[in-house]
């Protein structure tokens, strides 16, 4: 399963590049994200909290950084473990572009899910609505917090 | 299951005080889906508020609506005889939730609640332009539903009823997953006499939805004909396991067909 989306932002490249590597901005951004500790300079230890209807997992597990190719991009990837409930990955590569303009940047995504365990049983329908929903929540904060 | 606390409400002000002062209540209608996500362990609420003392149960007449107490049971609907005579087609949509078992335990509230994607009543309140009261406010149909699971109900709100708009004529159809009678789609068709509403449950994944579409071309001529004229698009519609995109699409135009001839 994949997921596509591209955003238009009227800030430097340089600016969001710089956004999309700080944890503070990171955590702000991550659905539901409670820690985000850096333990290196690729990899953060992360804490987050997943609601979807009645279930209220929380996950703990790693993000890292990857494929870095500044300002052009990254693959962030994040995999936790939510105990009994299973556990959940997902990647995202994001493309950072010069508008025509030259001032403006534009962020393109795609996103990978994948769920383990009870929680894929339970909800495989909703994978699919859940991961999109996520992806998108998480680009429209990153875009809200680089916004203020 | 791990032990929690529980807390049996006497009203609904009571409910609201007991959700204040827990950490992560819960508050319990039918426990339909509730009861099933804690054996699984996938939600672990310090504390349940059983709402089924609150005196929130019975059907009413309004004259041109019909209100409906939450925690009505989906077979209290079904076989409420001015239910039958009001809304046909909400009683029939009750009787067809799940199994016998769900349909005696199952509350109207529960589920509009819980807004499961696949539910079946939300459609209904969708599409007879409904209203749900709750401890604080109306909130009418439209603003209610969120998205996939979400609604527009607080922390602190607790819904009381529901109130349902008399149609001049309605039909649910609903295609059932044969395993858990979810709909994989499922159409409710309104006949108002300033327009006709349609409310699709099972296909979107921000949950139900009204398809303007097909309202506008019921609006003007409520056949089956008009429904083979839209061209139904699979944007934004589920595609998992049971179903494709494309095939929801299909049968969103299939049970509408059904719903207006039937």
């Amino acid at each position: 399963m994949e997921i596509k989306e591209s955003y238009d932002l009227p800030l430097p490249i340089e600016t969001v590049w710089q956004a999309l590597n700080d944890e503070g901005f990171l955590k702000n951004s991550i659905p539901g994200c409670e820690k985000l500790e850096r333990i290196s300079p690729n990899e953060l230890s992360a804490e987050v909290k997943l609601k979807i209807g009645p279930m209220s997992t929380r996950f703990k597990g790693k993000v890292n950084l990857s494929d870095l190719n500044p300002p052009n991009g990254y693959t962030i990837s994040g995999s936790g473990t939510g105990g009994i409930a299973g556990a959940a990955s997902g990647s995202a590569k994001v493309f950072l572009s010069k508008m025509e303009d030259g001032e403006g940047t534009i962020l393109s995504y795609q996103v990978k899910a994948e769920v383990k365990g009870k929680i894929a049983q339970l909800g495989s329908r909703l994978i699919h609505s859940t991961a999109k929903k996520l992806a998108k929540k998480f680009f429209s904060n990153f875009v809200q917090e680089l916004s203020k | 299951m791990y032990s929690t606390k529980i807390v049996k409400a006497e009203n609904s002000s009571a409910a609201v005080q007991a959700i204040g002062s827990s950490k992560e209540g819960k508050i319990l209608a039918g426990g339909m889906t509730l009861i099933p996500t804690l054996k699984q362990r996938l939600a672990n609420p310090d504390c349940l508020i059983d709402i089924s003392s609150c005196g929130l149960e019975g059907v009413e007449d309004k004259g041109s609506s019909v209100r409906i107490g939450a925690m009505t049971k989906h077979a209290a609907v079904a076989e409420s005889s001015s239910v039958a005579k009001a809304i046909p087609a909400l009683a029939d949509l009750a009787g067809g939730i799940g199994d016998r078992q769900v349909r005696n335990r199952g509350t109207l509230g529960g589920s509009v609640a819980n807004n499961d994607p696949a539910a079946c009543y939300p459609s209904a309140v969708m599409a007879l332009d409904g209203t749900v009261h709750t401890n604080k406010r109306d909130i009418s149909a439209d603003d209610f539903f969120k998205g996939m699971f979400e609604t527009a109900l607080e922390e602190d709100e607790v819904i009381e009823s529901v109130s349902f708009k008399k149609p001049e004529k309605a039909c649910y159809m609903k295609f059932p997953n044969p395993a858990s009678r979810y709909a994989m789609v499922g159409v409710f068709v309104a006949k108002f006499s300033d327009g006709v509403r349609v409310a699709v449950t099972g296909a979107g994944e921000e949950g139900v939805f009204r398809h303007s579409d097909l309202e506008s071309a019921l609006s003007s001529n409520f056949s089956e004909e008009a429904v083979s004229g839209v061209e139904v698009s699979s944007d934004g519609l589920m595609s998992d396991i049971h179903a494709s995109a494309d095939y929801r699409a299909n049968l969103i135009g299939e049970m509408t067909k059904r719903a207006v001839s039937s």
